[in-house]
């Protein structure tokens, strides 16, 4: 008896694995080849001294490409505003979404989608588009803040916005802003009116300050579309690319460099593959320990 | 009091608001009425905020500068018999308006990933979800750990494997890489995890082959979250510029950021055919946007509610 | 589950439909790739050129893409990667002989060289699309001498039009100091020392080296020698005159436009191509209609050395001899043949050679009064430098040290940075 209902599990097993693999087959099957094999190519070559060049053999280096790495100041600075920018972006969305849809999710109907369609619109307009009228917007000589502040005189000296290093990078920051909380501001919309409104009146009874009420029972309620917001958030400013590339590209003197450009930056201007790939290997750590963490985290919450 | 207080807290924030607001729709109204301006007026050195005289003479150039076929079906696989490694043209369209086929190229590209992304997420989904199989465990990890990985990190290999594929410089070289992001499985994980057990269970009893299970009552069960996976994918594939850039070389294959892109980059920018290009890439999604808006946000929404 | 397999399957043919090349039964196609090299970024000009092109020559496609300088080179170099390069490129000889065809990308061109070509070509040409070892990488087609510009009306209007020679076109190092004081006491933007981007670098390098009479490189080409005494007075001096300002966030085709714009007052990013370019007014006048005068760069010694551009054809190796040969044939074509005159014209340069099969291409601009005054310009030409080993890294670490120093870094220690990273990559 006992015999034969492990082997109907055993079978049950069997038959669950075949079904379950022949389902992620398709989706296995991108992932595979198009993600983790690149991966562990990217991996691989992160050992050798890879350059362009049609007759140049690969050498192995073991991890002589790391080495350099972490003597590199390019790279470290590219690192450090990596960070800098997932660390400005990500709790700025986050409270500036919330903000906006606490401001506008109380308003008429009309006006709260056409708020939220307007506050989207960077979103769907598209990056490069919406850079173009940006690099406009902060250009030194006819650029519109510099005419604003300006005639208002708040400075008396153009100031070139993208070509200074003390601004360039904020600058970044600033339209990744724009292009990131047009959909935050929508879930958190959508979150806020889920709120169960019986226990905001019931807390409003109880003498409860508009701020209590927000942190004690809204925030609570809302938080697990905090966590979403804050992962795709992150993906998002850690795939930040464009701007860069069509900004500054990196510069002035590498002031606004980021990892991801600078792998672009070091594969297709400096044709150092290999290093390219250590860096890329270097990231995909920090990120993969980051995602894990997050993941962690939004389990615990549930 | 408490209400007064609240009332001017009120006042506060519409004008915040509103001054914001006009601050994310500047970069748009920007394009449209740069797009109209004559050459004078945009290079102007101080911003005149409305053409005086509207021309049309950017789009006239955005149309003439280059042409290429509205659309050009190949032969399948044939890549890989031809002497050059370029697929053969079984069938092209009338000659148009590169920008026109640009776009073309982008609709194509952003509804192939995202319909493949859709079918092949939700059964991987459903999979990881519902069925208890040896590895599951040790491929969520994976998943998970690749999620947020930018591809950035992986370009060069993945360039070296499109071209070993000979897929370089084909809407495939980029649309594949986004179908096998990991992000998508995990939010139809998410959405399938809510399917009652009890369910699977009687369909088994039923003798439901597994297909059928999938189609009859999985697939009803996650629908709103590949409504907001297709959504989701679909935007953010077409704002995917940097797979664009690295994988797409020849003009007629270029997608409308890239067209844009390739215009800023020009030695003389002409900052009127740039908005004239940015309004033609902008002004049809945006329309689609409003227009759907509901199903955008609804859509929008689903993913964070499970995700 | 088949249902399944096949619908996939299905879908992965759907989306191999779109994209690649056209494929012509028994024709040979090959790609060109051209930078916008005066009308060859044109693509109504090139079609024309193409057409002509391929009508003499039955059995040979050529399809064209347009590069720009901005990205063109990573463009290249992605495509490289991608196994995808061209079969044909149109650039100068820092690109095809000093870099790709370094790294052994291109087909060695030598035997298209006949003894009639030797006898025709400029001498410092030739010496430019020939590599060390004798090969060449690059066919020549045209050439022109980069200078600088200066907006007339805003000169006149300060006084500063009796510093230069209109005649001869030139002033000296005191002069333009001189210049540049009046100009910026109207108007602080008098000339930017752009450095962002690929392109225009030539005139940075200009600039700089003329005004004490540095050099860019030793004179074999083997090493980078912007770190000399001359280069750093020069440098310094540009950081340190009010008017002149070091702007990263602009790159050479942007400072063109502030300068067409009225915003600058001067353009060192500036060849004949500028001076005939008609999008937002007459060939010669600014956007307002203030008069454009074309200007060799200032310097202390007898005569400038304007850095030349030189433009032709090279063969990517693709592994197709059919190819290689059709690239061959066109480039004869192009630069060679009764065609030529057209093919230079289209560039709005002037011709590498004085005949072409027997075509005089010395008098193609008679009668045309910007291109005779430009001539003037031509005798300037300096060495042509640009083949020194390590050129596409030393041109990108030269931005950088661009950047620094308008950040206020210390000219000696940003250059010889420059120098070592540059020799470097000069020694690889």
């Amino acid at each position: 008896m006992r015999k034969s209902r492990s082997g109907l599990n055993q079978s049950l097993v069997r038959q669950e694995t075949i079904a379950g693999y022949l389902f992620l087959l398709p989706s296995l099957f991108f992932f595979l080849v198009f993600v983790v094999y690149p991966m562990f190519m990217c991996i691989y070559t992160s050992f050798f001294d890879s350059n362009m060049g049609k007759n140049t053999v690969d050498t192995f280096i073991g991890f002589g490409n790391y080495k350099e790495l972490f003597q590199d100041k390019i790279f470290l600075g590219a690192l450090r505003n990596t960070v800098v920018i997932v660390v400005v972006a990500v709790p700025t969305v986050c409270a500036f979404s919330l903000w906006v849809a606490s401001a506008i999710t109380d308003m008429k109907p009309v006006l709260t989608s056409a708020f939220r369609v307007i506050f989207y619109l960077p979103v769907v307009t598209g990056s490069v588009a919406v850079t173009v009228v940006w690099k406009w917007m902060y250009n030194n000589y006819y650029g519109i803040f510099n005419y604003l502040l300006k005639s208002a005189g708040v400075i008396d000296k153009n100031i070139n916005w993208l070509g200074d290093a003390r601004y360039a990078l904020w600058c970044i920051i600033l339209i990744l802003f724009t292009t990131s909380v047009g959909q935050p501001i929508v879930l958190y919309v959508s979150a806020l009116g889920n709120v169960d409104q019986s226990l905001v009146e019931a807390a409003e009874v109880d003498g409860a300050t508009p701020m209590q009420v927000f942190w004690k029972i809204k925030w609570p309620q809302i938080m697990p579309t905090t966590l979403y917001i804050v992962v795709i958030t992150t993906i998002n400013s850690f795939q930040c690319f464009a701007l860069i590339q069509l900004l500054t590209s990196g510069g002035p003197n590498h002031s606004t460099d980021t990892v991801m450009y600078y792998i672009y930056y070091t594969a297709f201007k400096l044709y150092r593959y290999g290093y390219g790939n250590a860096m890329g290997v270097v990231l995909m750590l920090i990120i993969a320990l980051l995602s894990a963490v997050q993941f962690k985290l939004g389990q615990s919450q549930d | 009091m408490k209400n007064q207080k609240s009332k001017a807290y009120r006042i506060f924030s519409l004008v915040i608001v509103i001054v914001l607001a006009i601050l994310f729709t500047f970069p748009l109204y920007w394009i449209i009425t740069g797009s109209f301006k004559t050459g004078k007026e945009i290079n102007s050195t101080t911003p005149v905020w409305w053409p005086t005289t509207w021309t049309l003479k950017n789009y006239e150039k955005l149309m003439s500068k280059f042409k290429a076929p509205l659309f050009e079906l190949t032969v399948p696989f044939s890549q890989y018999f031809t002497e050059d490694g370029t697929p053969s043209v079984a069938f092209a369209g009338p000659t148009v308006p590169a920008a026109v086929r640009w776009m073309v190229n982008t609709v194509w590209m952003a509804v192939a990933a995202m319909l493949l992304t859709c079918l092949t997420a939700s059964l991987a989904g459903y999979a990881l979800a519902k069925k208890r199989f040896i590895g599951r465990s040790l491929i969520f990890t994976l998943i998970v750990c690749a999620m947020a990985l930018p591809k950035q990190v992986i370009l060069i290999p993945l360039i070296r494997e499109m071209s070993a594929l000979k897929l370089y410089n084909t809407m495939s070289a980029v649309v594949y890489p986004i179908v096998g992001w990991p992000f998508g499985v995990f939010l139809m994980k998410q959405f399938a995890e809510g399917i009652p057990g009890e369910i699977l269970e009687s369909a088994r009893i039923d003798g439901a082959s597994e297909m059928k299970t999938f189609t009859t009552i999985v697939y009803p069960m996650i629908k709103p979250g590949v409504g907001a996976l297709a959504i989701f994918t679909f935007i953010s594939s077409w704002n995917d510029y940097f797979m664009q850039l690295i994988m797409l070389s020849s003009n007629k294959n270029l997608t409308i950021s890239l067209g844009i892109a390739n215009m800023q980059a020009e030695n003389q920018t002409d900052f009127g055919l740039i908005m004239a290009g940015a309004a033609f890439a902008a002004v049809p999604i945006i329309i689609v946007f409003v227009i759907f808006q509901k199903y955008f946000t609804k859509g929008i929404t689903m993913g964070a509610v499970k995700g | 589950m088949k249902k399944l397999l096949a619908l996939v399957l299905t879908l992965c043919m759907v989306f191999a439909l779109f994209g690649g090349s056209a494929a012509y039964a028994d024709d040979v196609t090959i790609s060109l790739w051209t930078y916008p090299i005066g009308g060859w970024g044109n693509s109504e000009i090139v079609d024309k050129l193409i057409a002509d092109f391929e009508a003499a020559n039955p059995g040979i496609k050529v399809t064209v893409e347009y590069l720009a300088y901005a990205d063109g080179d990573d463009k290249v170099n992605t495509a490289i990667e991608g196994n995808a390069a061209p079969d044909l490129i149109m650039e100068g000889p820092e690109r095809l002989v000093a870099n790709w065809g370094a790294k052994g990308y291109m087909v060695d061109l030598a035997e298209l060289w006949d003894d009639a070509d030797k006898a025709e070509i400029l001498p410092v040409v030739q010496a430019a699309c020939f590599n060390k070892a004798g090969a060449s990488y690059e066919y020549p087609l045209c050439m022109t001498a980069h200078c600088m510009a200066i907006n007339l009306n805003r000169f006149q209007a300060v006084g500063a039009d009796k510093l230069i020679d209109l005649d001869t076109h030139t002033w000296t190092t005191d002069q333009f100091i001189e210049a540049v004081k009046l100009l910026a006491a109207e108007n602080p933007n008098v000339a930017a020392i752009y450095c962002s981007g690929q392109g225009g670098d030539q005139g940075t390098r200009a600039i700089i080296n003329n005004l004490y009479g540095g050099t860019f490189t030793d004179a074999d080409h083997t090493k980078y020698t912007a770190d000399s005494p001359e280069n750093i007075k020069a440098l310094e001096l540009l950081a340190g005159l009010e008017g002149v300002n070091f702007d990263p966030a602009i790159n050479g085709g942007e400072e063109i436009n502030l300068f067409r714009q009225g915003i600058l007052d001067m353009a060192f990013c500036w060849n004949i191509g500028a001076q005939l370019n008609t999008d937002n007014n007459d060939a010669g006048l600014t956007n307002d209609g203030d008069t454009i005068v074309c200007m060799a760069f200032p310097t202390d010694q007898a005569q400038p050395a304007l850095c030349g551009g030189i433009w032709g054809f090279g063969i990517f190796d693709n592994g197709s001899a059919e190819k290689i040969e059709a690239a061959k044939t066109f480039i004869k074509y192009m630069a060679d043949s009764a065609a030529t005159a057209d093919a230079v014209k289209a560039s709005t340069y002037f011709a590498v050679r004085d005949t072409a099969d027997g075509v005089d291409l010395t008098k193609i601009y008679d009668g045309n009064e910007i291109m005779s005054e430009y001539t003037k310009l031509m005798p300037f030409l300096g060495d042509y430098y640009q083949v020194v080993p390590g050129w596409a890294e030393a041109r990108t670490a030269w931005w950088n040290m661009l950047q620094k120093v308008g950040s206020g870094a210390d000219v000696t220690e940003a250059v010889t940075e420059f120098c070592a990273t540059a020799n470097a990559a000069a020694g690889k």
